[in-house]
Parts: structure tokens; C-alpha cells; sequence
């Protein structure tokens, strides 16, 4: 049990040791290395989390309790970490590293700031996904949202500053509707633990308490919907994330909004699933924002904006998997926030590629760069094919597994409908494909080359991860039945 | 050993496609023969099968079972191998053919690469055992048509391969929906299990649109005709000998051998046939673009096969399988001798196009070859499975439906001696025209003896056909 704890803790501490290193190192020395050793944090979270989820299936370990700020104390336990956990800190640590990668290249000023920001994000995010109570939860989740605004403002751009200042008022709003969730449940119990919270609301037949406890879930659904990105709270997240560095913008839309957003709305389900009310507010957000984000990139013109409807869509799938309020739903919406963190950080690194080696990111300016850019062509196809649920891609199958969840809960027509959905995300990727990669080479386009060195190895090996976990996603499904998940 | 044989069928061409790629980067000729060679690979498979059932041995691999009702596994029965065989053989013939036709332009490690993972998803959809695999090999194939059609990389052309993937892409997924209809009612996806169940109407509707998508029937026939801005080869192989077939193959494959489905169907289906062959066939008369007239001449044989298939009798079955044969053959070497005329005089107007025999005279005699096979003369193979198809439908006593496709027999006719007699008879327009490269004639010329040596010979693909009753 000791490795098991070491590494749990080492997981928040580890990013304020490197924050430290970063600021106590000469200036010199810190932007020589301190992306690397970002990039090895992320590399050992991802390696640990995968180790960690193997040994607690070999072993039967549900969860793990454990605490840094009272050690010793046996009944304060401020954090907890189980499979899902650690299946979300292996998507943050996926995207953290492929930012990294990026950063490499598309980051030449403020290096120190946005190692400082980016290991404040991983920390979060982190102690997000392991909080055990509903407080613990907003505290990381201000850290996320803070550490954002600032990681979109950082190079002082006109944009950069408008789109960070419109998530920051859009996102307060967000926070003002959580806080106030949370303040009506405390009202009732006096505490914000997940476990003492749920049976208590939900028991009482008191009217007024109900009503009390209904409008705290749909004040907290709203606060992280705003934070998912979610129709009809979605207006910050295209802004932001175009106006960002594009190693800031893989951050956002491949896992902030999925950890501060979705993984809220995963929370709210498990303390509240009983309440058919949840489920239903669940399917139509979820469907409308699949549908809007859909339609809405296909009008868009920026690249980054188009990948950024794109995510509002996906999590209106992701969301959609959740209301069908059973473990294979959640297994579904995990699965999909991984095919989703894979293909979305694959088109921004097109979008980091395309930047570096042409300038613009205007769809309607770019035009054949598939004969100058190979490997960014292929890897934008792969998850372009990906996001559409087009087989036999990982987004295929996390699809498939969100629509089985959602029929076997018998919400056939929810189910029917986000499959026939998905066209709109083939057709606004068609309209990409034929814009930048598919085509004629467009004028002055001549003299572009393929991305260079991290750019172009991270295409590669996420294209690499589409397709393998694709091939071999029919094994995970054994490995996570054998395990007792599904 | 023996489920060995299915799987290095279906994965030579499959994986083998990602490695002409690296092949065409060190030796053109190399990659155009390794091409051929996986193909090969997946015929002598489906031969291997063949000859194992008919031993009374159906070759199979796995049942792999995974979670979920997803129990993976291929199995040549009868049909698989039927239409395995059919494709590998006209595939094998097209892929010669681009070895001429293709030389010349850029992109061809893509051409080959998708040509060949095409022929591998065939073969994979034809030996699948699950709604689920079907489904994967599916859009796999659309992908393929996706990319082949926008070859030449010209706007109007990718705006097209867009079509085509679009509306080939809804139909699927209307008709996955479908497949989870029948999955909410037994749990499974495996064919296996579901063999012989009934299935509720409304999914068989959902699957339909999958099937009419994919083998372009009216109303969601439109993609086809715009399609033939593609290649030749391409517009041959994907969208009249092999891709077009998926639709109708799964129609047999869900319909006939596996699920009981409604009575209605075998009403409702061949209407739908019958306005799909009727309206096609108008528009093929009317069409003035050498290759859209084939197309649409396609999607009015196509409504034949459905027919055949959707009768409900056993010779109707065997009519519509021995039409998709006699079809893929025919139709195939049609697309490739329009495909000849277009690469030399680079128009595809037939107005502008006349007295070709003069300088083409063998690729003549292949399209005479295979166009009397189209239209149903005897002794070619068109006639008897057009013979069989109409003599199913005048058994199940729905005279007027048989009146129709009679006349669409006739259009058919009609449209191919135009084509024919506007391209290839009259004042030669393009003296200086020169036939097309060996390969290329010899293809066609193969093809169309082909078309007339299956006639004679009949019996042999009618057997097969009866077996998989």
C-alpha cells in the first residue's frame, strides 16, 4: 500500500514541486528544461494512473482514501481516489503532455509563466477529480478556472484579453449559480460531503425541502454546464479558445472543460441520479448542445473556432451518455472524454502545425495542403473520422457505447436521435477537409512544409492512439468486464 | 488452420493497404503488383472456402466473444463466398486495368491503398457474423469512396466525394439505429444468435434506408450518377461491379437468411424497385454524359437485384444473386470502356462523341459484349438472372410490378443502343483517337467474353446460388 500512497500523493504534489523549481531556478536554466520536466510529470501521470488502475482491478481495491493536511487522523479523509479517478487523471495527463509538446514550439515568450500556470492547472484539475466533498470541489475548480483566464491573457493580445475576459464574466455567472447550489444543500445538512449529502436530501417527503433540494441540482448543473461549455452556455468557449496560444486551446477544449465541466455533472449524477429530474435536464442539454455545436461549427470559418464547436457538440454526447444514469452510461461518457481529449488535441495540433507553417488559420484561405503537410493531412482525417463516430476509430466505438447505455436504459428516442446527430459532425468536417487539406493547393502555398519536430511527433503518435485503441477497443471492454465495470 | 484462411482473406488486403504506401515510395511497379497480390490473396481464400463447401465444410472463424453482444467472427456460407468470389475476380480485372489507366496521374499511392482497403472491407462485410462488423466494414468502404472520388482533387469533385460520403454515411447511420432496435430486442448483435427471429417493422425500415443508400435506389439514388466524376476504374469497380452490391448483399444477408420480417416487404420493397428502375432508366435515357448514362443504367439494374432479392421466393434469391454476378461483370466492363473513350478524347459529352469503332474497334466489341449482357440477350448471363427475376415476381402474382420492370427492360434497351450508337457509330469526330493501352483493352475485352462465357455456363454460379437457400 505504500507505493499506492506515494503516488497519490505525488500526484498533487509533484506540479507545487515543479512550480516551486520553475520560480527558485537561475531564469536561464528554468526556460531551458522546465518544459521537459513538465512533460515528465505528465508522462508520470500517465504512466502511475495506468498502474495505479491495474492494480486496484488486480487487487480489488474500490477506492483509496487518504489525506495530506491532517495525516494520521482516521476519519478525515479529504481525498479519495477510484477507477474513474485515475481514468480521468490519465486523459489530463495525455493532454497536459501533448500542450507541452506544443508549447515547444508555438511558446517562445513567457515560457516561465506558462509552466508556472500549467502545473497550477494540472494541480486542480487533480485535486478536482480526487475532492471528496462539494467545497473541496469549487476551491480546485476556482484554481482551474483562474489559472485558464490567465493562461488565455497571457500574451497580452487584443483577442487573447477580450476572450479571457468574456469566460471570466460568462464563467462568474457559472460560479454564482454553484455557489449558490452548494449554499441551499448546506442550509439542509450542514455539510458538504459527497457521502453524507445525498441519502439525507433525498429522503424527506417535506415539500418545501424538496423544492430546496431541486433548485440547489439545477443551480449546480447550471454552474458546470456554463464550465462544459454546454448549450446554451457556450458562448465564452469559442472565443476563448481561439483567441488562446494553441498549446493554451488544447488545454481548454481537449480536458478543462471536461474536468471542470463534465466531471461536475458526473458528481451531481452520483450524489443525485435518483431524481428523474436530473436525467431529463442531462437529455436536453445534451442533445440540443449536440446539435447546436454541430451546426454552429459548420458556419464557422476559423479552425480553431470549428474545433471549438465541435467540443460543444461532443460534450453534448458526453452528457447525453451520463443521463442514462447507469454505470455503462458513465463508462460511456469516460470513454468518450478519452476519444475526445485524443482526436480534439490531434486537430489543435493541426491547428498549432497549420499556424507555425502557414500563418493564417482562415479555412476559407487555406486550401491542398494535404501534398505539403502529410503527416498534419492524414492525422486531421484519422480524427476528423474519429469525431464523426465513423468506425473503426476509437470515437466509434465510445459512440457505440454511449448509445448501447442509453438504450438499455430504454431512452431509445435520445438514443436514435444523437446517432442521426452525428451526420452534422461528418458534414462540418467534410466542409474542413475540403477547406484546408482536400483539394487544390491554394495560392501563395507553395513554399509550406510539414510541421516540425514535436508538432509533427505528437500528430503522429495521437494518430497512432486513435487508431490503436480503435483496433483493440473490443479488448478493453473485456479488460473492463473481467474487472467487474460492466 | 481452417479459420486461418477467412482471417488472412479478409487482413491481407486490409492491413496490406497501409503497406503500398510505403511501397509505392520505393518502387512504383512493386506496389501496382503487391496490390494485385493481396487481392489474389483474398480470391484464392474465397476459393479455399469454396471448395471447402462444397465438401460440406463451411469454413469459420472465431466466435470472439466480447462483452456487450459483441461476438465477433467470420463465416463463408454459401453467400459469402458467392460474393466473395464475385468481387475478387472483378476486382482483380479492374486493378489491371488501372495499371494503365492510373500511370499517369498524381496520388496513386492513395488510389491503390484505398482500392485495395476497399476490396479487404468487402470481403470483411461478406463473411461478418455481426450486425456490429457489418456495420464497420460498411463505412469503412464509404471512407474509401470518399477519397477515390475526389482523385482528381477538383473542387466540384470533392464537393461530390462529400455528397456521396454524406449520404451514404446517413443511411448508415439511420440503419445502425436500426441495428439497435434489434439489439434492444434479443441483446445481441451476433447473426448467430439472431438467426431466424423476428424483428420489428420499424427497424427493417431503418435498415432499408441503410441498403437503399448504399446501393443507390431511389429516393436516395443521387449520389451515384455525381459520383462518376472519379476515375474510370474507380467509377467500375466502387459504384457499379463491387461497392454499389454491399446494399443489396446485406439485404439477402439480414432479410433473407437471417431475420423473418413482415409480409409487407415483399410488396413494399419491389415497389420501391420498380419507381428506382423506372426513374433511372428516364433519366438514363435523357442523360448526355457518356458515364452518368451508365450510372443511372446502374441504379435501374440494381432495382432488378432488389427485386430478385425482396420477392420472397426462392427464385427470385437465386435470380437476384446471379444478377448481382452477371451485373458486376457487365456493368463493370461497361464503366471501363467508357472509361477508355473518355481517357482519349477527354470529354465525357456523347454529343461531342461519335464513330468511335473506327478507332477503337476492340474496345467496341468488348462494350457491344458486355451492353448485351446488360440489356438481357441470350445466351449472356444478363438474360438469365433478368429471366429469373421477372418469373420470380410473376410467382408471387404481382402482374403489375412485373409490367414494369418490363418496360424498364426494354429502356434499358433503348438507352444502351443510343449510347452506343452516338459514341461508336457515325463520322469519326476524333480520327486521331488512339485505342487504349494493352492492358486496358485486354481488361474490357476479358470482361465482356466474361459476360458471355458465364451464360454458357450458368448452371455453376446457379448451383452456389441454390445452396445459399
Amino acid at each position: 500500500m505504500n507505493m499506492l500512497n506515494l503516488t497519490v500523493h505525488a500526484m498533487l504534489a509533484l506540479p507545487l514541486v515543479v512550480l516551486a523549481a520553475n520560480n527558485l531556478l537561475a531564469k536561464q536554466t528554468a526556460r531551458k528544461i522546465a518544459l521537459y520536466v513538465c512533460a515528465a510529470v505528465a508522462f508520470f501521470q500517465i504512466a502511475s494512473s495506468v498502474t495505479l488502475f491495474v492494480m486496484y482491478t488486480r487487487y480489488g481495491i474500490t477506492h483509496y482514501d487518504f489525506n495530506i493536511f491532517d495525516p494520521g487522523q482516521v476519519s478525515a479523509d479529504y481525498f479519495s481516489v477510484n477507477r474513474l479517478d485515475l481514468f480521468l487523471m490519465v486523459c489530463i495527463g495525455i493532454v497536459v503532455f501533448v500542450s507541452v509538446m506544443l508549447a515547444l514550439e508555438t511558446i517562445k515568450d513567457h515560457k516561465r509563466s506558462y509552466v508556472n500556470l500549467l502545473m497550477c492547472l494540472l494541480l486542480g484539475m487533480n485535486g478536482m477529480v480526487m475532492a471528496t466533498d462539494l467545497f473541496s470541489l469549487y476551491v480546485f475548480l476556482e484554481i482551474v478556472g483562474i489559472t485558464s483566464f490567465v493562461m488565455i491573457a497571457m500574451f497580452r493580445s487584443k483577442v487573447g484579453l477580450e476572450g479571457s475576459f468574456k469566460y471570466l464574466v460568462v464563467s462568474s455567472l457559472g460560479i454564482v449559480l454553484l455557489l449558490s447550489g452548494l449554499a441551499l444543500i448546506f442550509m439542509q445538512t450542514g455539510t458538504l460531503d459527497f457521502k453524507a449529502i445525498g441519502e439525507s436530501l433525498l429522503d424527506t417527503q417535506d415539500s418545501s425541502r424538496r423544492a430546496l433540494t431541486y433548485s440547489a441540482v439545477v443551480l449546480m448543473i447550471s454552474g458546470f454546464a456554463v464550465k462544459a461549455g454546454a448549450v446554451p452556455f457556450h458562448s465564452w468557449l469559442p472565443d476563448a479558445h481561439q483567441s488562446a496560444d494553441t498549446a493554451v486551446s488544447v488545454l481548454l477544449s481537449g480536458i478543462v472543460i471536461k474536468i471542470a465541466g463534465i466531471y461536475g455533472l458526473i458528481v451531481v449524477l452520483d450524489l443525485f441520479g435518483s431524481l428523474e429530474a436530473v436525467r431529463i435536464i442531462y437529455q436536453v442539454i445534451g442533445l440540443v448542445s449536440t446539435i447546436t455545436g454541430a451546426v454552429l461549427a459548420a458556419r464557422q470559418h476559423h479552425f480553431k473556432r470549428i474545433a471549438a464547436y465541435s467540443s460543444v457538440s461532443q460534450m453534448g454526447y458526453i452528457i447525453l451518455a451520463l443521463s442514462s444514469g447507469t454505470t455503462l452510461g458513465v463508462v460511456g461518457a469516460a470513454a468518450h472524454i478519452f476519444s475526445h481529449a485524443i482526436f480534439k488535441s490531434t486537430l489543435f495540433s493541426n491547428a498549432a502545425a497549420i499556424h507555425e507553417e502557414v500563418g493564417v488559420l482562415d479555412v476559407t484561405k487555406l486550401g491542398g495542403l494535404e501534398k505539403k503537410m502529410p503527416i498534419t493531412a492524414f492525422s486531421s482525417v484519422i480524427a476528423f473520422l474519429s469525431t464523426a463516430g465513423v468506425p473503426p476509430f476509437c470515437g466509434f466505438w465510445s459512440k457505440l457505447l454511449i448509445v448501447i447505455a442509453l438504450w438499455k436504459s430504454g431512452d431509445t428516442v435520445w438514443a436514435g436521435a444523437a446517432l442521426a446527430a452525428s451526420i452534422f459532425t461528418a458534414v462540418y468536417f467534410l466542409r474542413l477537409q475540403r477547406k484546408v487539406f482536400f483539394g487544390k493547393l491554394a495560392d501563395g502555398m507553395q513554399d509550406v512544409r510539414e510541421a516540425k519536430n514535436s508538432i509533427g511527433f505528437i500528430e503522429a503518435a495521437l494518430t497512432a492512439v486513435t487508431v490503436g485503441a480503435g483496433l483493440l477497443f473490443p479488448f478493453a471492454l473485456q479488460y473492463l468486464q473481467t474487472a467487474g465495470i460492466i | 488452420m481452417n479459420s486461418n484462411i477467412l482471417i488472412a482473406g479478409v487482413c491481407t488486403p486490409l492491413f496490406g493497404a497501409f503497406l503500398l504506401v510505403l511501397l509505392g515510395k520505393i518502387n512504383q511497379k512493386l506496389r501496382n503488383a503487391c496490390s494485385l497480390a493481396f487481392v489474389g490473396v483474398s480470391l484464392c481464400c474465397a476459393v479455399a472456402a469454396l471448395v471447402s463447401l462444397l465438401n460440406g465444410n463451411v469454413l469459420a472463424a472465431g466466435p470472439w466473444e466480447f462483452p456487450l453482444g459483441l461476438t465477433f467472427g467470420f463465416r463463408a456460407d454459401a453467400l459469402a463466398v458467392f460474393m466473395a468470389l464475385t468481387a475478387c475476380v472483378v476486382s482483380m480485372i479492374i486493378i489491371i486495368y488501372s495499371y494503365g489507366y492510373i500511370k499517369e496521374y498524381p496520388n496513386q499511392n492513395e488510389y491503390y491503398m484505398m482500392v485495395t482497403l476497399f476490396i479487404g472491407a468487402m470481403t470483411g462485410l461478406v463473411y461478418s457474423t455481426n450486425l456490429i462488423m457489418i456495420y464497420i466494414f460498411w463505412e469503412i468502404s464509404s471512407l474509401c469512396c470518399w477519397r477515390l472520388i475526389g482523385f482528381y482533387r477538383e473542387e466540384m469533385m470533392i464537393r461530390r466525394a462529400d455528397k456521396a460520403f454524406v449520404v451514404t454515411v446517413l443511411g448508415a447511420l439511420v440503419m445502425l439505429i436500426g441495428f439497435m432496435g434489434v439489439y434492444g430486442e434479443y441483446g445481441t448483435f451476433d447473426l448467430n444468435v439472431l438467426s431466424g427471429r423476428s424483428i420489428p417493422s420499424w427497424c427493417v425500415w431503418c435498415i432499408l434506408c441503410g441498403i437503399l443508400s448504399k446501393s443507390a435506389t431511389f429516393p436516395l439514388h443521387s449520389w451515384l450518377p455525381d459520383a462518376g466524376v472519379a476515375p474510370s476504374p474507380v467509377t467500375s469497380l466502387l459504384h457499379a461491379a463491387v461497392l454499389v452490391k454491399i446494399g443489396v448483399f446485406a439485404y439477402v444477408r439480414l432479410f433473407v437468411k437471417c431475420f423473418e420480417v413482415d409480409e409487407i416487404f415483399t410488396t413494399a420493397v419491389p415497389v420501391i424497385a420498380a419507381v428506382s428502375a423506372l426513374v433511372s432508366a428516364g433519366a438514363a435515357l435523357k442523360a448526355n454524359d457518356i458515364k452518368r448514362v451508365v450510372a443511372y443504367s446502374t441504379i435501374s439494374q440494381l432495382a432488378f437485384i432488389l427485386l430478385g432479392l425482396s420477392c420472397g421466393n426462392e427464385v427470385g434469391t437465386v435470380g437476384g444473386l446471379l444478377y448481382i454476378l452477371a451485373h458486376s461483370v457487365a456493368k463493370g466492363g461497361l464503366f471501363l470502356c467508357c472509361g477508355i473513350v473518355e481517357h482519349a478524347v477527354h470529354t465525357k459529352d456523347m454529343s461531342k462523341i461519335s464513330g468511335m469503332i473506327k478507332t477503337m474497334p476492340k474496345t467496341a466489341v468488348a462494350f457491344i459484349l458486355c451492353a448485351l449482357s446488360v440489356m438481357g440477350i441470350p445466351p449472356f448471363s444478363g438474360f438469365f438472372a433478368k429471366y429469373l427475376v421477372i418469373e420470380a415476381i410473376v410467382q408471387t402474382g404481382q402482374l403489375w410490378i412485373a409490367a414494369v420492370f418490363i418496360v424498364g427492360a426494354v429502356m434499358t434497351v433503348m438507352y444502351l443502343v443510343r449510347l452506343f450508337v452516338k459514341v461508336f457509330l457515325g463520322k469519326p469526330s476524333f480520327p486521331k483517337a488512339k485505342e487504349g493501352s494493352p492492358v486496358m483493352v485486354a481488361s474490357v475485352l476479358l470482361l465482356g467474353v466474361l459476360a458471355l462465357v458465364l451464360g454458357f455456363v450458368i448452371a455453376a454460379p446457379t448451383q452456389l446460388a441454390m445452396e445459399v437457400i
